[in-house]
């Protein structure tokens, strides 16, 4: 176990009549530890008492973990399957009755069958999410590929992660989040930190890095907003939202110009660095403060600490990756510690704040439209061929490639995906372009929603089935470090749901391919085959058993056998995942944004979280601290810019951009540039920020370009008799 | 052994964590006894915590008509005891940092009483463990001591008049904003 110098022996608080459950958070990529507090009479969840002993977050816990048990027991929560005869209802919460499984099951197989007897196999698609364990995410592509046989499966790590990992996999040739434990992080000298509101996304990593400037080191932080920690950074670098790849040069730039570069390590570890000197060398920090922003001054001294610091840490979230050269981004910022060797070594290296709750092992194991269990790509014949084996399935019944989670919309549109299998993910609020998205789903002849609650997505479908809680199922999550950990059982199932994995198996048998999924019959079970199937795979979890997580308090992929005690840290022999174990140092051209601001649309739209709340909502705000602390969503604005449209604090205007409008109270703050404008992103219906975003995706990631778009204030007579309370 | 709440402003990002930690301690009744503020919400996310300090004269407790507000032999001042408390809110006027809050149904006043079925075992209090930040934490006499060398710990003083403050000892120690201010770099 890794001990830092926070980590403190405090005894468990013990309640009477009570058991603790140690287990990790439903919500973000840090899976912060905590205990669960059941009632040993009902057997209920009924609080949270901090896990001190979790070595990452030692207890910690933001606003959204302290109440996230609150979840499992709450009115809201579906307890039997609905069934809606009346499709004209689509798109309202309206016209669902109560069934049993059986009857919900008949005609999911009945409707399933008919589609795909008339349209062919690959008119149903499977949408999926990545706030499950890894066993469920390794289910769910077996499934889609399996026992429904269509290519169009995807899921909504597209709007996360993907731009990372597509970075990643570029530059080192594998995608693991980080390549350090984050019980690194504050010992080392310099954070350079971009596109991340780290202390409202992740804020369990805030003690490590304030530590970092209580032992006199440097925080430096790119964010067009001033956030809680961009408030106390050394340098801010306030760049104009899009503009991220311009910086990444000029830091490198500077660092080859300034004499930081290791030519020693550049020589034997990586390819590439005279066409990237060759594409850098115009981002001078005069040019680059044009395109950017930025004070010339901050990007010296910035490049400056970064080349000086004896050990440095790169760390990107959304910011940069939700643009539709995310992909870039990445791997524009990662060039940063491959010129200067700050990698493959304790104390340095790069990171991405993952998103979700299981990002990381979510995205290995074969949701995604080209890839197979432990990160192997469809498009591989051996690959195929060592999954297959595992399947019990002919290579040749393996289904083609399919397209990316927005693309899967456009494909609904066109009549090509009829029928939608949609588990643990909202995208009638998370994905862009709302409009064509929800039009997307109604137009589709036969739609099926796994969800715990009755979400926004949910209004779209015929079927809707209650799964469970994460409380109420076991498995492993892989955290933002890459990081393997269990997540425990600590209550029945509540009503009669059912967690994803059994209802992918029931759903099979039915489909008449019960011969590749009736030997599942318990979470553990299909952990075993999961491991199996990632076994020789980049994302190796063959190692990873369930007794050893709970032994060494986790256990780092790759980890390829018993004996392995898994991989803190990345690259310690600098040999990277290409063919000739070198890293690629990418020349990437600047782009701008898809949509610049122009007369009409002045301004620049962000979107992003706040503390309060987790993706689409659909968890957080039904939980009351958290809805009272941020009920609804807002636009802040630069008082500037306020000034100049005569708009007051608090008042409603029309937020709109060549998709749609929306009306949001104004929240005049001067902790934003003047020429951006800013909405969280977690509210349904008429309050989705995503009515406006725009769909250009990334040609690599097909990441959509969330953080930048073009928009336009209006002021408005009246408030609108329409907008929902 | 001795363990105090130690507060650190400046590293308060305005989770409210701590807010909603309170919530959850066994003795709480699931209602918050701390706050939090945004210090200069129009210009910039500064924000603070503002918990009760456990005076060690507190006020609360001495313009209690009916010595309901008991302080324990660790120095944690607690909520008022049901049996004794008249509901005259003496106490939420006396207290310079208005902590004590009043529930009108109960007519009963209720505050922070430090979680102390936790910190009378050494199992810190919610708010501290929970805290992101460490803005909050729970210390030793020890730690203490370091922080004090490392940092000039304020004291909580109440604007009765500007040169006359009202000031006194407190449990709860605080390092006021600016504990960067000064420090030694590493390069």
């Amino acid at each position: 176990m890794l001990k830092d110098k926070f980590y403190k022996t405090v005894a468990n608080k013990r309640h009477p009549n009570e058991s603790l459950v140690p287990t990790h958070c439903s919500y973000c990529g840090m899976q912060c530890g905590m205990n669960l507090r059941v009632d040993t009479s009902t057997n209920k969840i009924i609080g949270v008492e901090p896990r001190y002993d979790w070595p990452v977050t030692l207890g910690k816990m933001c606003p959204k973990g302290v109440t996230a048990y609150q979840q499992t027991n709450h009115d809201d929560r579906l307890l039997r399957p609905l069934i809606r005869d009346n499709p004209l209802l689509k798109g309202t919460k309206d016209g669902f009755r109560e069934a049993s499984w059986e009857e919900a099951y008949d005609l999911i197989v009945r409707k399933f069958q008919e589609l795909q007897g008339q349209y062919g196999k690959d008119s149903l698609s499977v949408f999926s999410g990545v706030s499950m364990t890894n066993e469920k995410c390794y289910l769910t592509g077996k499934f889609a590929r399996v026992a429904l046989q269509t290519r169009y499966i995807d899921y909504n790590g597209r709007f996360c992660m993907s731009s990372a990992a597509a970075g990643f996999l570029r530059t080192f040739g594998v995608d693991r989040g980080s390549t350090l434990p984050w019980t690194d992080l504050h010992q080392t000298d310099c954070l350079f930190i971009a596109g991340s509101n780290t202390a409202e996304c992740h804020p369990t990593s805030m003690f490590r890095v304030w530590e970092v400037q209580n032992r006199g080191g440097y925080l430096i932080v790119a964010d067009p907003r001033e956030t809680p920690l961009a408030r106390r950074a050394d340098i801010h670098l306030d760049l104009r939202p899009g503009t991220d790849l311009a910086l990444a040069n000029c830091m490198v730039n500077l660092l080859i110009q300034n004499g930081y570069a290791d030519e020693e390590f550049v020589r034997a570890h990586t390819n590439g660095f005279d066409e990237l000197a060759e594409v850098v060398k115009v981002f001078t920090p005069e040019y680059t403060s044009e395109i950017t922003g930025v004070a010339v001054e901050k990007l010296v001294r910035a490049a400056e600490i970064y080349g000086k610091a004896p050990e440095a840490v790169v760390l990107f979230a959304r910011g940069i990756e939700q643009q539709h050269k995310g992909t870039d981004n990445v791997s524009g910022y990662t060039n940063m510690c491959l010129v200067t060797g700050k990698i493959g070594r304790p104390k340095s290296g790069v990171a991405t704040f993952t998103g979700q709750g299981n990002g990381q092992g979510g995205r290995e194991h074969g949701q995604k439209s080209d890839l197979l269990p432990g990160y192997r790509k469809i498009t591989n014949p051996k690959h195929v061929e060592e999954v297959c084996k595992v399947w019990g399935i002919k290579p040749e019944e393996m289904p083609q490639p399919g397209v990316s989670a927005y693309e899967m919309f456009e494909l609904m549109m066109n009549k090509t995906i009829r029928g939608l299998y949609l588990l643990c993910s909202n995208p009638a609020v998370s994905a862009p372009n709302q409009h064509a998205v929800r039009a997307a789903l109604k137009e589709l002849d036969f739609m099926v929603c796994s969800d715990l609650y009755l979400s926004e997505s949910c209004e779209f479908a015929d079927v809707v089935l209650p799964t469970t809680s994460w409380s109420e199922d076991e498995g492993t999550v892989t955290n933002l470090e890459g990081r393997i950990i269990k997540i425990n059982k600590a209550q029945e199932p509540l009503g009669e749901s059912k967690p994803d994995w059994q209802i992918h198996v029931e759903l099979a048998e039915r489909l008449g391919r019960g011969q590749y999924f009736s030997h599942l019959t318990t979470a553990c079970k299909v952990a075993d085959e999961f491991r199996l199937a990632s076994k020789g795979g980049y994302a190796d979890y063959y190692g990873a058993t369930w007794d050893k997580i709970d032994k060494q308090d986790g256990v780092f992929w790759p980890c390829k056998s018993e004996e392995d005690p898994g991989t803190p840290y990345m690259f310690l022999d600098k040999k990277f995942y290409h063919a000739d174990g070198k890293a690629m140092l990418c020349a990437l051209p600047y782009r701008p944004p898809a949509e610049e601001p122009c007369a009409e649309y002045p301004l620049r739209l962000t979107t992003g979280r706040v503390v309060y709340h987790y993706l689409s909502g659909n968890q957080t705000r039904r939980i009351p601290f958290l809805r009272d602390m941020c009920p609804e969503p807002y636009v802040e604005v630069h008082p500037a810019t306020a000034q100049k449209y005569g708009i007051e604090h608090e008042e409603v205007v029309r937020l709109h951009t060549r998709r749609g409008e929306a009306f949001y109270k104004v929240k005049i703050i001067e902790a934003i540039r003047e020429d951006t404008v800013f909405v969280p992103y977690h509210f349904g219906h008429d309050l989705s920020i995503n009515l406006l975003t725009i769909a250009a995706l990334d040609p690599i990631s097909r990441m959509p370009e969330f953080k930048v778009c073009a928009a336009q204030i209006d002021k408005v007579a009246e408030k609108p008799s329409g907008r929902p309370q | 052994m001795k363990q105090y709440l130690y507060i650190e402003m400046d590293n308060c990002i305005g989770c409210r964590s701590c807010l909603a930690a309170c919530t959850q301690c066994g003795g709480h009744d699931e209602r918050n006894r701390n706050y939090v503020y945004d210090v200069n919400p129009l210009v910039d996310r500064q924000t603070i915590p503002l918990m009760c300090l456990h005076c060690v004269n507190p006020a609360c407790a001495r313009s209690c008509p009916a010595q309901a507000i008991q302080i324990t032999a660790e120095g944690a001042v607690l909520s008022a005891l049901v049996e004794k408390c008249i509901g005259c809110q003496n106490c939420t006027i006396a207290c310079p940092y208005g902590i004590p809050k009043f529930d009108e149904a109960q007519n009963l006043m209720y505050k922070c009483d430090l979680c102390y079925d936790r910190t009378k075992d050494g199992i810190p209090p919610m708010c501290a463990s929970v805290c992101p930040t460490n803005t909050l934490q729970w210390v030793t006499e020890e730690e203490l001591s370091m922080k004090k060398e490392q940092h000039r710990l304020g004291k909580w003083m109440s604007s009765r008049e500007p040169f006359d403050p009202l000031e006194g000892e407190t449990n709860v120690k605080i390092s006021l904003p600016g504990i960067l201010q000064g420090k030694q770099k590493l390069f």
